[in-house]
């Protein structure tokens, strides 16, 4: 072939990608005007070009989120990433503060009538919607008989308001209104319990209980929660999944308005921590790779680490219905065979936090006091040959949810603890999550690997929901009736600290029974640009974003 | 050749409706037969068998498992994709579409930059066969494709991200600055297939008779390259091309996923997790329709390019 063929050649095809490049580069400067140019408009620009400029200069947060799990409909919300933006974007009776306080938020105030069973609220006189229209006792009425009601199907309706007078009617269809919300005047609600409940005003703060704006919901009902008209500090700007929402300031926000402009949150993921070093994020997380670095000081991050405790407890469960784990002594063997803080040590960098009890320390009513089986695998020996399996330990399986693959390192750590110390061979099975979540209702695992996040600050949520012989999340099977008497008791004490006592005496005798093995409380390694003011260090998602400023004059 | 093209055109078109129709049943099947329940994996821990009822009953899972597949086909050709349950309460269509078409886009480009590159680099090479250069580009570009793309990614980001500063990482709609790096890093790794496929056929081409025929009435080199040894080298790639664009509408899961691009890749791969029927079936039933649709199309466009096979008419 002559050199002029292959020249030409080239050309031709040098020609043709100079096109495409040319057409790409219209789209890229036509395209920011075009097909963006709505979002462009209601929302701050993050970054427009390439190379994101010096992100401490605007008022803008831009940290990360995840893809909603449930549209923004407050009585849809069922998981905390999706409650993160709801709750900010709407309220209701109460909230929690940061320090996780029940605190009045459309409400002024409220009394409790002396039998504990009926709650008098008398609204603010200045909390209006995000357009301007005042909200009142029937707005919160509405509200409330809307997530009651079954056509609107709330998978959260029953677990949080069940206790309201006729909620369980109107969702069984047995009732056409809610008898226990009562509209006194424009600014008095009353609502009434079937039982007395300190912890009613902590599942009011749900958003299952938030108020929404039924002239909005009437007009629009097809797609009114792509623009939700709330009572919130920040309204929702922009909504792309798996791309981002945008909130932006509601400067009528009757608690005081945001500091920030907007907070943008990313969907997508990507590469966290790279695009937190290119500066294109104020928030960030720490993969596990990195965390001896980080956590030593050693890398370049060290100064932005902020450890976030959850208010999470991981567990290994024991079915208590099954052999061998019907028999106490096997199921305290096993807890005692658990070297925890050498598995944190050694496996985590010392980055978790050893659980010591099932209540985590930032729970009200978590107690020191209160302790499970420390590691003490002599002792579990003698207990396992006192037991009534001693010699014939059938198979044992423990269940994760998981996709396959090796077991999480944790996992394999205790398993080969149990192998060290007891001698016992305990397989361990992935089990894909749906499945996995039918089969510990059924029943059918020996032992499993779970986890409880709390819904909201109150020992019942994680030890009425977890151990009460009739509770729907009762995993275990487990059975005390000594305890089911304590947490029956506890359910309607309203004086709060005989209600924690008797939740503390609950949770070691369940320790006692080795009804679950607490492993470890999570913590968040997150990452926070020494520019972003005023980050709270809060345990669960509460609103938390008007608090937070920019002030490029602290960056470093 | 108009109303034979035409009738064998209608023929294959009606025989893609059957063989659509098992597609469906048979997908139907298995997505419900599969192991996982949307309605567990919606409410989680937090389950409650009222609410779980009124759920099935909601999403129609009540019913018998013939009588879903008539509901939704039934839905389908009005028009109506179904609900996620995995984005409880939001349409198929709200959870899809978009996605598949920021993949599609994104995949396209690459596409356009895999074959522009890969042709000619398959050209020269074999043009060049018998000296080190043909060795040497091909092995050069196998290289990059020998790279796990998830290894690549994270370093090309380092590279060009941190250590240059030259690019942002974030998304920011297909048409910015910041999908330059995961186009490139998409299209680039498959010109090394391309060239190979190109350089056999160049060189089977450039055998044939019909070329040193043109040679002989002393036609110019780039007129016999370009009309008669391209021309004819381009059949296979035609089956290739065709055959990858309903891959395009599929996503990319690595490269969205490490990106934060908000395509079909990711949402595809939880879906089917979940499970979360109606965007499973969406996205199967979608695919084999263009699946079944391309092939009848580029067996047309084989007749255009070579009049050797054209089928069904005069003869037929």
């Amino acid at each position: 072939m002559s050199n002029r063929t292959l020249t030409l050649l080239m050309g031709f095809v040098a020609f043709l990608i100079l096109i495409v490049g040319i057409v790409f580069v219209i789209a890229v400067v036509g395209g920011g005007g075009g097909s963006s140019s709505t979002a462009a408009s209601t929302s701050p620009k993050t970054s427009s070009s390439g190379v994101t400029g010096d992100i401490c200069q605007g008022n803008t947060l831009v940290t990360f989120g995840e893809d909603p799990a449930s549209v923004l409909d407050p009585i849809q919300v069922r998981d905390v990433g999706t409650a993160e933006y709801v709750i900010e974007i709407f309220g209701g009776l109460v909230t929690l503060d940061l320090n996780l306080k029940v605190q009045p938020d459309i409400a002024a105030s409220w009394k409790v009538s002396p039998d504990g069973k009926a709650y008098t609220f008398t609204l603010r006189d200045n909390v209006v919607f995000q357009n301007n229209r005042k909200v009142t006792a029937q707005d919160v009425k509405y509200s409330l008989e809307r997530a009651a009601d079954p056509a609107n199907n709330s998978p959260t309706v029953t677990l949080y308001l069940g206790n309201i007078v006729g909620v369980l009617d109107r969702y069984n269809g047995k009732a056409k209104d809610v008898s226990g919300v009562k509209v006194i005047d424009d600014k008095t609600v009353e609502i009434d319990l079937l039982q007395p409940s300190d912890y009613f005003l902590a599942e009011l703060t749900q958003p299952v209980a938030f108020v929404v704006d039924h002239e909005q919901i009437d007009k629009d009902p097809r797609n009114w929660t792509q623009h939700p008209n709330g009572t919130g500090p920040f309204k929702l700007s922009q909504f792309t999944p798996a791309d981002k929402v945008v909130l932006t300031r509601n400067d009528r926000y009757h608690l005081g308005a945001a500091k920030l402009d907007s907070v943008v949150f990313e969907l997508g993921g990507g590469s966290l921590l790279t695009r937190y070093q290119n500066n294109e994020l104020h928030i960030g997380a720490v993969p596990p790779i990195d965390l001896e670095a980080v956590k030593a000081g050693t890398s370049s991050l060290s100064a932005d680490y902020k450890p976030q405790p959850l208010m999470d407890t991981s567990y290994i469960a024991f079915n208590t219905r099954q052999a061998p784990f019907d028999d106490p002594l096997v199921r305290e063997a096993f807890a005692m065979s658990i070297d925890r803080d050498r598995i944190n040590t050694v496996l985590l960098y010392g980055t978790q936090r050893v659980a010591t009890s099932i209540l985590p320390p930032e729970m009200p009513g978590h107690n020191d006091q209160v302790a499970g089986y420390g590691y003490d695998p002599a002792k579990a020996k003698q207990l396992l040959a006192q037991s009534k399996y001693a010699g014939k330990m059938p198979h044992i399986t423990l269940t994760y949810a998981g996709a396959g693959g090796d077991a999480p390192e944790i996992l394999q750590a205790i398993q080969s603890g149990w192998q060290d110390a007891l001698g016992i061979t305990v397989d361990l099975q992935a089990s894909e999550y749906s499945a996995y979540l039918r089969d510990l209702r059924k029943g059918t695992y020996q032992m499993f690997d779970a986890g409880w996040a709390a819904d909201y600050p109150d020992p019942e949520d994680f030890l009425d929901k977890l151990f009460a012989s009739d509770s729907q999340q009762n995993e275990q099977g487990y059975n005390n009736p000594a305890v089911d008497a304590l947490l029956k008791q506890a359910r309607t004490e309203t004086d709060r600290t005989k209600r924690f006592s008797l939740y503390s005496q609950a949770e070691q005798k369940i320790l006692d029974d080795a009804a679950i093995i607490p492993t470890f409380w999570p913590i968040d390694h997150t990452l926070v640009k020494s520019c972003v003011q005023n980050w709270p260090s809060v345990a669960m998602p509460v609103p938390k974003y008007r608090y937070i400023s920019i002030d490029a004059s602290k960056e470093k | 050749m108009g109303a034979g093209l035409f009738g064998y055109t209608v023929r294959r078109l009606l025989w893609c409706i059957p063989v659509l129709l098992t597609v469906s049943v048979i997908v139907f099947w298995i997505v419900r037969l599969a192991p996982g329940d949307p309605v567990d994996t919606l409410l989680g821990q937090r389950y409650d068998p009222a609410v779980a009822d009124r759920l099935r009953h909601k999403y129609g899972y009540d019913q018998p498992i013939y009588q879903q597949y008539f509901t939704y086909m039934n839905n389908l050709f009005h028009g109506d994709l179904g609900v996620s349950t995995r984005h409880q309460d939001f349409t198929v269509k709200q959870v899809v579409l978009p996605k598949m078409w920021v993949s599609t886009q994104i995949g396209f480009y690459a596409m356009i930059i895999t074959f522009m590159l890969g042709i000619p680099v398959g050209v020269y090479a074999a043009l060049a066969r018998g000296t080190f250069l043909d060795p040497l580009i091909i092995g050069s570009w196998l290289m990059l494709d020998a790279i796990p793309i998830f290894v690549l990614i994270p370093v090309a980001q380092w590279f060009f991200a941190l250590k240059l500063g030259i690019v942002g990482l974030g998304y920011d709609g297909v048409y910015s600055s910041h999908m330059i790096l995961p186009i490139l890093l998409l299209g680039l790794p498959g010109v090394a297939g391309v060239a190979r496929l190109m350089r056999a056929s160049v060189i089977t081409v450039v055998g044939e008779d019909y070329v040193r025929t043109a040679r002989a009435k002393g036609l110019k080199d780039e007129t016999v390259i370009i009309t008669h040894v391209a021309r004819n080298a381009l059949l296979p790639m035609v089956s290739i091309i065709g055959l990858s664009l309903p891959g395009l509408v599929g996503g990319e899961l690595f490269l969205e996923e490490l990106f934060g691009i908000p395509g079909i890749g990711q949402e595809s791969l939880q879906a089917v997790l979940a499970p979360d029927f109606d965007v499973v079936l969406f996205l199967v039933l979608f695919s084999s329709t263009l699946f079944v649709l391309a092939n009848v199309l580029f067996d047309l466009l084989y007749g255009v390019i070579d009049p050797r096979i054209r089928l069904g008419e005069a003869r037929g």
